[in-house]
């Protein structure tokens, strides 16, 4: 192998100048929308509507339209919820973790895997909210000072959730508007329209571009990078509690927290490819969202995917090595019971299907990428079900069991949370700078001076 | 200002002024230059000195107030009528405290006493009189449901014509007049009354005065199931007048219940679960019976039998044959074998019979074990068929019963009564040829349903069309309703008066609880009516005037009368002393030397319905919703086959198939029934109405259209042949034991997780310990305080035979809605007590178990901490609460939950049920008020009776007592005809309660979890020859 390490591959191909890479970020924001984009996102809003319609229906009739029963309490509710959560782990530690770990070419990708993690965390907090019997008095879940003296269970992970979740989204959604105010400035600078102009002004906070401005805006990033990075940890841990801390055997494991975020993060990095590479080619940036960035996801992919397929076999393992007879009966009726197709799906998708990326070709071969993330999605959401269904759907007394089964209304308010995500994902390209304009120019070619020239 | 008019000559010379109004003041300018506020500043704030007198604080009072005046003012004040109020507390009444009334349960014809509780005037519970002799305090599920029939929001509330099913209301008086019309014209003619059993000797004596007034009446009764066969067969072993025997159960060491459910369906099984568990307490092992059951069917008898033999319904006769030839040639009762079979006696042996039955070599066991107990008890021993089994069966049956010496067992003492016999199938057949003929001018339908009940081949509803005035006397409307002219409502039982004889030791009586809710009257009201032969002047009192006259007639009273009655109805029963002994003399010579049941190919028994009896109670959503003791389906019959017969006819639980006999044909879902014999169908009567309201309505097929009169239960000449489709059964627990292939470890589960724990009365004798010691777990928390009391609940799961009253009971008790077929098929049930069964061994040969299950109330629950709201805690009495109004239904409590009992408001099931049938008026007058009815998303689950321990405690408070827990009971404890079930306080170390808690053979479920549930089982010991099980 010949490859010489004292010289970073470039970020940015294609030899493009800071010009016209700011011209090329830019340019969906200053053209009208496309029909193309309006099909786009009459295709989304009308997965909204039927999310919304599901969801109505819910809430006049109660969560019995559902498939929920006993003994199967969380179905595609808490399903949804881990999952969205664990797409939502991605965005911050690109940004965070990578920027700390001064990992350069995370800049291509960071801005929009940040919005990303915006987005599916609002779409995991309607879960919460919505899957308990009455949500209109979700309020009680927070501990406010009241007359009746009621408080809340801090031994409750429900509880913990609503502080780690609601933590996470904040600082997440702090962070990147912190990110997006320099290139606010940029937009406001370049766009003509008086109403655009407006908005930009306001948001970028009277941003001038001085030496002091970026002082100030280099610190606070660090010190929020530095936030965010324990919370990238903590929310899925803490998320992995709601099972973890409970008495269910195949929920009452101590590998959940580390597993979890394992899993979040394999399941995020394939949610930022699956939509990344549409980005990259709807709107012209694949010089700017390399192959390069993409085969780095892939290998993490590849990495955390085996992870959690080391998760499932330690899972197996301490069960048997437990000799706990509820314990193992939980695992042999994930494997081989009446969920087993949930099972087996669970595992084709995260963990063999990921070991294609040892070989560099399919690594950077875009169709096979997206066929394997895709894949990844799927197997990600089936894993949330694996645990929370198959776990309840048979637990101690042999009386007791039952079995799950979706109604439409649970696949209706799925689809809604695809559509929201992605609806919001289509009004964020239109609107924002899907890769942040004066980060990627800090670490264009010949931006940062070197000893050597570099490459011209 | 007086001041500066003065003269300023007279003011002070010596004053040094600044302007000329100091000079003018006299220098009292300088106290305001001096004082640096304005006066009254600096003063004591004192309202009265302000200009209103009106204080900061009044002002606010004043201002709350007026806006809560204009608020309310201004406020949609919602007329509710007229609202009366108690000025003058009636003296029986106290507002908040329950009334109990004694009175006799007519949901069946065994009569069992009842006391119903009434709070505020509205009846709102039934149990059992516990002066009652026969049932002891106990009712079954039938008879706790009965109070829902009351406010069925689809009584007739007033009489109606009828038309093919439309009923537009007319007055009494019409109706009666058309009546004594038709009655008094009658001449050669036949006014035909048809009623189910009579129990009321009073009724009866009515219904004969009324015949004699009107000669053209004839009466007849019918039962669907009616036990005929026994009296039958009684008849021709004990002669023409006797009729079948008292049984001292509780005396019987061994019984053999060949295809008789005694916990059940076969007699009064409340009496009989009390009777025969008593003889199985733990605490005196000793005393143990031993139960047998042959049987085809898997009843709940066979369920909890020692041994049980599965035989087919072609079997019952070789099988009684085989223990009449086993008896008699160790010489036991050989003198009595008449001849015709003492000839063919020895084809029948235990050998023989095993062989033919192809009987495993555990059963072959079983049935030496049966034979040598039916020789070695010393007449002990009791061999019982049960009301399927046929006439000739039971005469056998009779026979080996005298050769034992079982009938010892016959009652000496108390006897049967019989107020009428059955009309004969020949009688009812003539009936029906009268009415075709244009004989019969009037029919009048006692409160039966002769349409669906009467065999659809014997033309009744054709010969209906030729009488000329139909009345049917109904509660509900029903098929015969709907093919009568006139419809007079009843009342409810709890609004009528009467009096019942069922045993010659006692007569109960009935008292209205309620004035009747509509314009109905009691069905002795009408035909004293009739009987007074004008339509004018009904009194409402009438049937009480004649009751207590009647009473005055029969009863010799020393003393005042009206004294002697308020006693009587006060106990809701009389004891007759009688010094009559029963002499059954057996008397049989001839005997039919046959087996009814020949062999074949299907055999096919109408069984009847746990809860449904013969469909009348069909529409009682608690009772449809009562899982099946054995299959745990509700809201269906189906045709229970076999796991063998199943796999032959290449079908599955779900299936369907089409049961023929004899031209007839139903389709049917299939049940794989495990331990039913092969070849064998068995389908429950009671299903399948086709008219009436719409709870009942269409639930399951009705299957009596297979018989050809009354008696017709086994048939041995059907055909079942698999159809296309499928229909889904509501079970509650789900068939998984038996079909899975891939996890092994279903198999058994119950006992591998020592949910169910077990042994042998020998295993026990021999070691009190088996089932090892009491385990001391260590936990990381400080463990709760309880300084006064801690409930707890001990199960004997020897005592317990599954029958599920305890579970209507609580239903009734704490308000827990029906949720329909649709949502138990999905899981949804809310029953907050359930019966557990679990089947271990093989698919042929099945060993069940039973369980109740409901909230364990652990110590360190761990539904209490995942609780975000903390809307479920955990009380100092132990008790694990559920604050109904904090919850927000996050459902992580049920999920967390090991004994899942938890119950979960998926919707406002009220009004989810056959659109929100039970949100009719009056449904909610039924409502236990103590109970809060709980909202669509919200958990609940048992109390422990909370409600009641609280009553409870409040009285101890107010009396200065220490509350005990012996004081309070649990309304399923209370249920429980077989007294499985005792509540008490695990505080009181040396109580009897506390000793039984901690027996050496009690236990906890999932113990080792460490939750310390604050029930106990009591392992059940099975009553084997042997030490295994």
């Amino acid at each position: 192998m010949n490859i010489d390490y004292s010289k970073e591959l470039p970020i940015v191909q294609g030899r493009l100048s800071l010009g016209e890479l700011e011209d090329l970020i830019a340019k969906p924001m200053s053209e009208k929308p496309t029909p193309k984009y309006y099909i786009a996102l009459a295709i989304t809003l009308t997965l909204l509507m039927i999310g919304a319609t599901s969801l109505g229906f819910t809430f006049y009739y109660g969560t019995g339209l559902w498939g929920n029963n006993q003994p199967v309490g969380w179905a595609f509710d808490i399903v949804n919820f881990v999952f969205w959560v664990g797409i939502g782990h991605a965005g911050t530690l690109i940004s965070a973790i990578l920027f700390l770990l001064r990992q350069k070419w995370r800049t291509a990708i960071a801005r929009f895997a940040e919005a990303m993690t915006i987005f599916a965390v609002m779409c995991a907090g309607i879960f919460p909210a919505i899957h308990t019997g009455r949500p209109w008095l979700d309020g009680w879940l927070l501990p406010y000072p009241n007359q009746h003296g009621l408080w809340v269970n801090f031994t409750s992970p429900l509880l913990w959730d609503v502080f780690a979740v609601s933590t996470y989204f904040t600082v997440s959604a702090v962070f990147w508007y912190i990110g997006l105010i320099p290139d606010f400035a940029v937009m406001r600078d370049r766009t003509t329209g008086k109403v655009k102009k407006f908005i930009y002004s306001l948001f970028s906070l009277g941003w001038r571009h001085s030496h002091r401005n970026w002082q100030h805006y280099e610190k606070s990033y660090v010190i929020l990078a530095g936030f965010a990075t324990p919370l990238v940890l903590s929310v899925h841990t803490i998320v992995s509690f709601d099972f973890a801390v409970s008495i269910i055997p195949g929920w009452h494991t101590t590998i959940f927290p580390p597993y979890f975020v394992a899993g979040a993060i394999f399941s995020g990095f394939a949610m930022v490819v699956t939509v990344l590479v549409f980005v990259r080619k709807v709107f012209d940036l694949e010089n700017i969202i390399t192959i390069d960035h993409l085969e780095k996801m892939n290998k993490v992919i590849l990495a955390t995917g085996m992870m959690v397929g080391y998760a499932y076999a330690m899972e197996f393992f301490i069960a048997w090595y437990s000799g706990v007879q509820f314990e193992t009966f939980v695992f042999i009726n994930r494997a081989f019971g009446p969920y087993a197709w949930a099972y087996w799906i669970m595992v084709s998708c995260n963990v063999i299907f990921p070991q294609f990326f040892w070989f560099k070709k399919l690594r950077r071969s875009i169709p096979v990428m997206m066929v394997i993330v895709i894949f990844v999605n799927v197997g990600m959401w089936f894993e949330r079900f694996v645990i929370t269904v198959t776990s309840l759907h048979r637990d101690f007394l042999p009386s007791s069991w039952g079995y799950y089964v979706p109604t439409i209304y649970d696949f209706g308010i799925l689809i809604g949370s695809f559509g929201l995500f992605f609806t919001l994902v289509l009004l964020f390209v239109k609107a924002m700078p899907v890769v942040a304009i004066s980060e990627i120019k800090a670490v264009a070619d010949g931006a940062q001076p070197t000893h050597h020239g570099g490459d011209h | 200002m007086d001041e500066l008019n003065k003269d300023p000559k007279e003011m002070n010379k010596d004053l040094l002024w600044r302007s000329v109004e100091e000079y003018k003041s006299g220098g009292k300018l300088d106290d305001v230059h001096y004082n640096e506020f304005m006066p009254g500043v600096k003063e004591e704030f004192d309202p009265q000195k302000m200009g209103s007198g009106i204080s900061r604080r009044k002002f606010l009072a004043l201002l709350s107030a007026s806006a809560a005046f204009t608020a309310a003012g201004c406020s949609d004040y919602r007329d509710k009528g007229e609202l009366m109020p108690y000025n003058k507390k009636p003296e029986e009444m106290t507002i908040g405290e329950a009334n109990y009334y004694a009175s006799t349960c007519s949901s069946c014809a065994h009569s069992c006493g009842i006391l119903i509780k009434t709070r505020e005037g509205r009846p709102i519970k039934v149990d059992g009189n516990p002066d009652h002799p026969v049932s002891a305090g106990k009712i079954c599920a039938k008879g706790h449901a009965s109070i829902m029939d009351l406010y069925d929001p689809q009584r007739f509330t007033e009489p109606q014509v009828s038309k093919e099913g439309i009923y537009d209301p007319i007055s009494w008086k019409d109706v009666d007049n058309k009546v004594i019309l038709a009655l008094s014209t009658l001449g050669a003619s036949e006014a035909a009354f048809i009623s189910n059993k009579v129990s009321s000797p009073t009724a009866m004596k009515l219904m004969k005065e009324l015949q004699e007034k009107f000669s053209g009446i004839k009466y007849y009764y019918y039962d669907l199931f009616s036990d005929v066969n026994r009296a039958t067969a009684w008849r021709e072993c004990y002669g023409e007048d006797s009729i079948p025997a008292v049984i001292n159960w509780d005396q019987a060491d061994v019984i053999v219940a060949l295809e008789a459910n005694l916990y059940g369906t076969d007699g009064n099984s409340v009496e009989q679960q009390r009777l025969i568990t008593s003889r199985r307490s733990v605490t005196d092992t000793k005393k143990f019976n031993r139960i047998y059951a042959a049987e085809a069917n898997f009843s709940s008898t066979g369920a909890n039998a020692d041994y049980r033999l599965r035989i087919k319904p072609t079997q019952y006769h070789d099988f009684v044959m085989t223990l009449i030839n086993e008896v008699s040639k160790r010489g036991k009762g050989k003198g009595l074998v008449p001849k015709e079979i003492a000839g063919v006696l020895s084809g029948f042996s235990v050998e023989t019979f095993a062989k033919k039955a192809g009987f495993a070599p555990k059963s072959v066991k079983a049935l030496n074990s049966l034979v040598g107990d039916l020789l070695s008890t010393n007449g002990k021993t009791l061999v019982y068929a049960g009301e399927t089994v046929p006439v000739e069966v039971h005469v056998l049956v009779n026979l080996l019963n005298e050769m034992t010496g079982g009938s010892s067992l016959y009652s000496d003492s108390v006897s049967n009564v019989e107020l009428h016999k059955y009309s004969t199938a020949a009688e009812i057949t003539d009936l029906i040829s009268k009415m075709k003929s244009g004989k019969v001018k009037l029919l009048v339908n006692l409160d039966a349903n002769p349409v669906y009940h009467l065999p659809k081949d014997s033309g009744f509803v054709a010969a209906l069309k030729s009488v000329p005035l139909v009345v049917s006397l109904a509660t509900l409307q029903n098929e015969t309703t709907f093919a009568s002219n006139f419809v007079l409502p009843l009342n409810h039982n709890f609004e009528n008066w009467g009096d019942a004889s069922v045993r010659s030791n006692v007569t109960s009586t009935m008292q209205p609880v309620i004035a009747p809710l509509y314009n109905t009257r009691q069905k002795e009201a009408i035909l004293l009516q009739w009987l007074s032969g004008n339509a004018e002047g009904y009194k409402e009192t009438a049937y009480l005037d004649y009751l207590k006259a009647s009473w005055k007639e029969s009863n010799e009273v020393t003393g005042s009368f009206d004294k002697f009655w308020s006693g009587i109805i006060h106990d809701g029963l009389k004891l007759e002393t009688s010094n009559k002994t029963e002499d059954y003399k057996f008397t049989l010579e001839k005997v039919a030397l046959k087996n009814p049941l020949n062999e074949a190919k299907f055999s096919v028994i109408l069984a009847q319905s746990y809860a449904l009896g013969d469909g009348k109670h069909a529409n009682n959503g608690w009772l449809q919703e009562l899982p099946h003791p054995i299959s745990k389906v509700t809201w269906d019959n189906y045709a229970a086959i076999s796991d063998k017969t199943s796999r032959e006819i290449g079908v599955k639980t779900n299936s369907l198939v089409e049961v023929e006999v004899s031209g007839k044909k139903v389709t049917l879902p299939v049940l794989i029934q495990p331990g039913l014999a092969d070849n064998t169908v068995v389908v429950e009567l009671g299903y399948g109405r086709t008219k009436s309201p719409v709870v009942a309505l269409e639930v399951g097929k009705d299957v009596s259209l297979f018989m050809k009169s009354l008696t017709d239960r086994v048939f041995t000449n059907a055909t079942v042949t698999p159809v296309d489709g499928k229909y889904i059964l509501a079970s509650t627990q789900d068939h998984h034991s038996y079909d899975e292939t891939l996890v092994k470890d279903v198999k058994d589960a119950h006992l591998k997780r020592h949910i169910i724990q077990e042994g042998t009365v020998k295993q026990y004798e021999k070691n009190p310990e088996f089932l090892g010691k009491k385990h001391n777990l260590i936990s990381l928390y400080d463990e709760h305080k309880y300084p006064d009391n801690k409930w707890g609940m001990t199960i004997d799961l020897n005592k317990c035979t599954g029958c599920g009253n305890c579970s209507v009971a609580c239903s009734i008790e704490n308000n827990i809605p029906v949720v329909g077929k649709d949502q138990v098929i999905i899981g949804r049930e809310m029953q907050w007590m359930r019966i557990d069964r679990y089947y271990a061994g093989t698919p042929e040969e099945p060993v069940a178990s039973y369980q109740p299950m409901m909230c364990q109330h652990c110590d360190n629950a761990p539904c209490e901490n995942v609780c975000p709201v903390v809307a479920t805690t955990h009380s100092i009495d132990g008790l694990n609460q559920m604050v109904y109004n904090r919850c927000v239904g996050t459902r992580y409590c049920s999920n967390n939950c090991p004994y899942k009992v938890r119950r979960f408001n998926f919707y406002d099931f009220r009004d989810h049920f056959a659109k929100g049938y039970y949100y009719e008026q009056p449904v909610n007058l039924g409502h236990n008020p103590e109970v809060s009815v709980r909202p669509r998303g919200v958990m609940e689950k048992c109390t422990f009776c909370v409600h009641r321990i609280e009553e409870e405690r409040s009285k101890a408070v107010a009396t200065g007592r220490k509350l005990k827990g012996s004081d309070v009971k649990t309304a399923c404890q209370e249920a429980c005809p077989a007294d499985a079930i005792s509540f008490g306080d695990l505080v009181e170390k040396d109580s009897e309660f506390k000793k039984f808690h901690d027996h050496n053979l009690a236990y906890h479920v999932l113990e080792e979890l460490n939750v310390k549930p604050n029930i106990s089982y009591i392992a059940r010991l099975w009553n084997t020859n042997t030490e295994e099980v």
